[in-house]
């Protein structure tokens, strides 16, 4: 168990910048979720970590010790870290109980010890029975929990983990969530996530970093990031916010040739400013501008409903109603969160 | 009828008339030209009074089976423990210079061996190769087992590296990585990850390697024959006895079968392996290649390739270049082009370049028709049957084509028309060897290049009017352009120098090009034949060159 720091970290392939200054304080024994768009660089990050990738400047230290800065770099071996990789990465020629023995196998420990914690980590992951099967006779969620158990067995200081479920189908995914968790609970190791799934980061993790094109965009527990997403990206990414271009007028705002009225809680200062709603803080109702409705989709629970807002599209989820595509509905806002401009 | 078959019968169509007919035809001309000549081969074997175990164990056979299993281990071995780490470096790391070495390590397989061959005698001839008459007489000394084996090894790298740079190539570099979180240094991963999921097609392409040394001729006859002592291999053996004519005929059969049976065992279990390494290296998704890291190793690393690349491919083939510009073989007294002008002028040089020319093309071109044939039939047993000749020794099919067409043949159709085939003695021999003997280049380059065609775009053709044969030459052949022009090529350049069956079938009082490259540097004159190599290396060289260029372009 260790922490990890990172400060001001930069990289580039070539002649595009990938990391612009990431500076990041991850707590001894805490769990955190490196969470964005596809391409914004977290696998980049979690490699830096992991001593895969050498970085262009800054610093990156693990337990107080200096791993990696313009100076030197630790090689991933000396580092003492597990890491769980997407692709599974399970060696194929050798057995489960081999592919999960080879990190204390390189630590020289006595056979009788790599013996016993094999069983013991093999039996984290609930794969006690599979000790001497081959890769090739073990499933997707097999695979992925060999991998979990070849990246815990040493005690690492710190567990990467690089999208490990976006491999699975959904029910397993789900499954092995819970067992991360589990897992996490009971030997308390510093994990780093990394994952495009906003359910993902906010069901596991203590802290959430939101990344967009190389930096941070916000750091903080889920239920923060959820409320109170601090940029009109994080508000968008995480929990799909409509994003409105338009300007602040006393209580309204005006977009294009629409104007809605702010809610009493939103507090509004007057100029231009993007605004943030999420698909079900909209009510179709009696109030607001009116809008003609482009499709409705039946989600099962709910109906989603999309309307036409000068160039682009609003979404709005409520209950059933009975509109058709072409008719016009009025639409107001419950609650939003402006970003001035 | 179910649907699933449907895609069985993209192609040309399968189980149609004229497509079945075609199917025999094919299968007909292979059993003719090939599966009647072996079974004749056989027969002759079983003649009476022909007892094998007394040929086989005769003093001089045990010598040449174990000239030709010692060569042939010694050069496997050889190409094994250069061409495996070779590998590795290119296919896992950042050494430099990774694009050059690969094409100098690839060199050899498109070179024929009796090229390197020659270009060490000019090396490392104890009197009069150029580096004992630097480093004092008899520093060097080619001739002999370990001489050959190093040749053959050298010619047969390829073999082992291209296949195990595939088998890298392919593995996911998160495999490596897992193995340096883990704890393991760069080496280590190489050696515990890389290496063994690599293994099987290493080891593979070593048989591989094995059964081109024990077929080999050209080398083992210009290193072995005239060493002191002699090491004679089974194939220079069986060469001996067909000179003999008659008398040693019959134990030049019974050899054959001796290599035989060592070429089929090396080959299943080269199949054998070649099918485990396929089930290990399915594994995981979202595969990528990271090359690693060398550190301080970098630079030492890239020197001892290059110079590896150096020694092995490069110095050979200069040493050829400066033979063609020597005067006097064996001295170091200036240049002269006076082998080149002599060469060049020679009518018989010109008379068996313009033979070879004719021939290599009419068979390349024979190559590729037919190999499409083959390939548009999709029957596994005709592709694999047309696969067979190119397995067996050279010497072998010679020896089986001597025996079945050596007398004219006769076939009487409808008691008027009388067919006389006389391959005996002929320039045609030369070619239907040819021919048969390189048609899997033809038929593997053909299937893959079908394999990967899109089938709807005949589909459409065919929805658009077009008749199934139409359709094929319409819309899929035009696709087909690149694999056919490769077989075409791969084919052109073996038979242009082709020594091993050119020696046995050439009909008297003529000449190819491997025949007089071997008479020359046998015989007579290793300038001269120094300048045919070179001539043939720059011809490879350029059209290795233009095909470079024209795949970069098609690339961007
Ligand atoms: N080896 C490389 N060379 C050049 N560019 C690279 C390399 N690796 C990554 N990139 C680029 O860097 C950017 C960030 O990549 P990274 O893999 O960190 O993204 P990511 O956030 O993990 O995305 P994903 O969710 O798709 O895995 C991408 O635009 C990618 O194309
Ligand atoms: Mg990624």
């Amino acid at each position: 168990m260790a922490d990890v720091q990172l400060i001001g970290v930069h990289k580039a392939y070539g002649a595009t910048a990938v990391v612009k200054g990431i500076s990041l304080r991850i707590e001894s024994g805490e769990f955190i979720s490196l969470l964005g768009p596809s391409g914004c660089g977290k696998t980049t990050t979690l490699r830096m970590i992991a001593g895969l990738e050498t970085l262009d400047a800054g610093t990156i230290s693990i337990g107080g010790e200096l791993v990696d800065s313009e100076k030197g770099h630790v090689p991933p071996e000396k580092r003492a870290l597990g890491m769980v990789f997407q692709s599974y990465a399970v060696w194929p020629h050798k057995s489960v109980a081999e592919n999960v023995a080879y990190p204390l196998l390189l630590q020289r420990k006595p056979s009788s010890e790599i013996a016993q914690r094999v069983t013991q980590a093999l039996e984290w992951v609930r794969l006690g029975a599979f000790a001497q099967r081959m890769p090739s006779q073990l499933s997707g969620g097999q695979l992925q929990r060999v991998a979990i158990a070849r990246a815990l067995v040493a005690n690492p200081r710190v567990l990467l983990l690089d999208e490990p479920l976006s491999n699975l189908d959904a029910a397993l995914r789900e499954e092995l969530r819970g067992e991360i968790a589990a897992l996490r609970a009971r030997l308390g190791t510093t994990m780093i996530f990394v994952t495009h799934d906003q359910h993902e980061a906010l069901a596991l993790s203590d802290r959430v970093a939101v990344m967009h094109q190389g930096v941070i965009e916000q750091i903080d527990s889920p239920q923060k990031i959820y409320q109170s997403p601090s940029t009109p990206f994080v508000a968008g990414f995480v929990g799909g916010a409509n994003r409105l271009e338009g300007r602040v007028e006393g209580r309204s705002f005006i977009c294009g040739a629409h104007t809605f009225e702010l809610p009493e809680r939103v507090t509004a200062v007057d100029g231009p400013a993007t605004l943030a709603v999420r698909a079900e803080e909209l009510e179709l109702g009696s109030t607001g501008p009116s809008l003609p409705l482009l499709a409705r989709l039946f989600l099962g629970s709910a109906t989603e409903f999309r309307f036409t807002l000068g160039e682009s599209v609003l979404r709005v989820v409520g209950p059933a109603r009975d509109v058709k595509p072409g008719e016009s509905v009025r639409v107001a806002l419950q609650h939003a969160r402006l970003y001035p401009r | 009828m179910t649907a699933l078959p449907l895609h069985a019968k993209r192609g040309v169509g399968r189980g149609e008339g004229p497509a079945r007919l075609f199917t025999l035809l094919l299968a007909t001309a292979l059993a003719f030209f090939f599966g009647v000549p072996l079974c004749l081969l056989l027969w002759q074997a079983n003649a009476p009074g022909l007892v094998w175990s007394e040929v086989w164990l005769a003093p001089e056979s045990l010598q040449a089976l174990a000239g030709t299993l010692i060569t042939s281990i010694g050069a496997a071995a050889f190409a094994f423990t250069i061409a495996v780490p070779l590998a590795l470096l290119i296919a896992r790391t950042e050494l430099p210079l990774r694009g050059p070495l690969k094409a100098i390590f690839t060199l050899p397989a498109a070179l024929p061996p009796f090229i390197l061959g020659m270009g060490w005698v000019s090396l490392a001839n104890p009197r009069a190769g150029l580096l004992n008459l630097l480093l004092g007489a008899g520093t060097f000394d080619i001739y002999g087992k370990l001489g050959i084996s190093f040749v053959l090894g050298t010619a047969g790298l390829p073999l082992v590296f291209l296949p195990t740079l595939a088998a890298l190539s392919r593995l996911d570099s998160s495999l490596e990585e897992a193995a340096r979180l883990s704890g393991a240094s760069p080496l280590r991963t190489l050696l515990s990850i890389s290496l063994p999921l690599a293994l099987p097609a290493a080891l593979s392409g070593t048989a591989l390697c094995f059964l081109f040394a024990a077929s080999a001729f050209g080398v083992p006859y210009l290193l072995g024959v005239t060493a002191s002592p002699p090491t004679p291999t089974l194939t220079t053996r069986i060469y001996g006895e067909i000179l003999m004519g008659q008398g040693g005929l019959p134990r030049a059969v019974v050899l054959s079968l001796e290599l035989l049976v060592l070429a089929a065992f090396v080959l299943i279990g080269s199949r054998a392996l070649a099918k485990r390494g396929e089930v290990r290296l399915s594994s995981g998704k979202g595969s990528s290649l990271r090359p690693m890291s060398l550190g301080r190793w970098r630079v030492p690393l890239a020197s001892m390739s290059v110079v590896l690349a150096v020694v092995l491919v490069v110095l050979p083939l200069l040493a050829v270049a400066l033979t063609s510009v020597q005067p006097v073989w064996g001295q170091l007294s200036g240049l002269s082009a006076k082998h080149w002008s002599g060469v060049l002028g020679n009518p018989r040089t010109i008379d068996a370049t313009l033979r070879s020319l004719g021939l290599a093309a009419a068979a390349a071109g024979l190559v590729t028709a037919l190999g499409l044939g083959i390939a548009t039939t999709r029957r596994r047993s005709l592709e694999l049957l047309s696969g067979a000749p190119y397995a067996i020794p050279g010497t072998v099919l010679a020896l089986a084509l001597l025996i079945a067409f050596s007398r004219d043949l006769r076939f009487v159709l409808f008691d008027r028309f009388a067919l006389v085939l006389a391959l005996g003695n002929s320039v045609w021999m030369l070619l239907v060897a040819y021919t048969i003997k390189h048609l899997a280049f033809g038929a593997r380059n053909a299937a893959d290049g079908l394999a990967q065609v899109d089938g709807t775009l005949a589909e459409a053709a065919r929805l658009s009017g077009a008749s199934p044969l139409r359709a094929f030459f319409d819309a899929t052949l035009p696709q087909l352009r690149a694999p056919l022009v490769a077989a075409f090529l791969v084919t052109f350049l073996t038979c242009v120098t082709e020594l091993t069956l050119s020696v046995l079938l050439i009909p008297t009082g003529r000449d190819v090009l491997g025949t007089l490259l071997f008479e020359l540097q046998s015989y007579a004159d290793p300038g001269s034949a120094a300048v045919i190599a070179c001539a043939f290396v720059m011809l490879v060289l350029v059209l290795q060159f233009a095909q470079a260029v024209v795949a970069r372009k098609r690339a961007h």
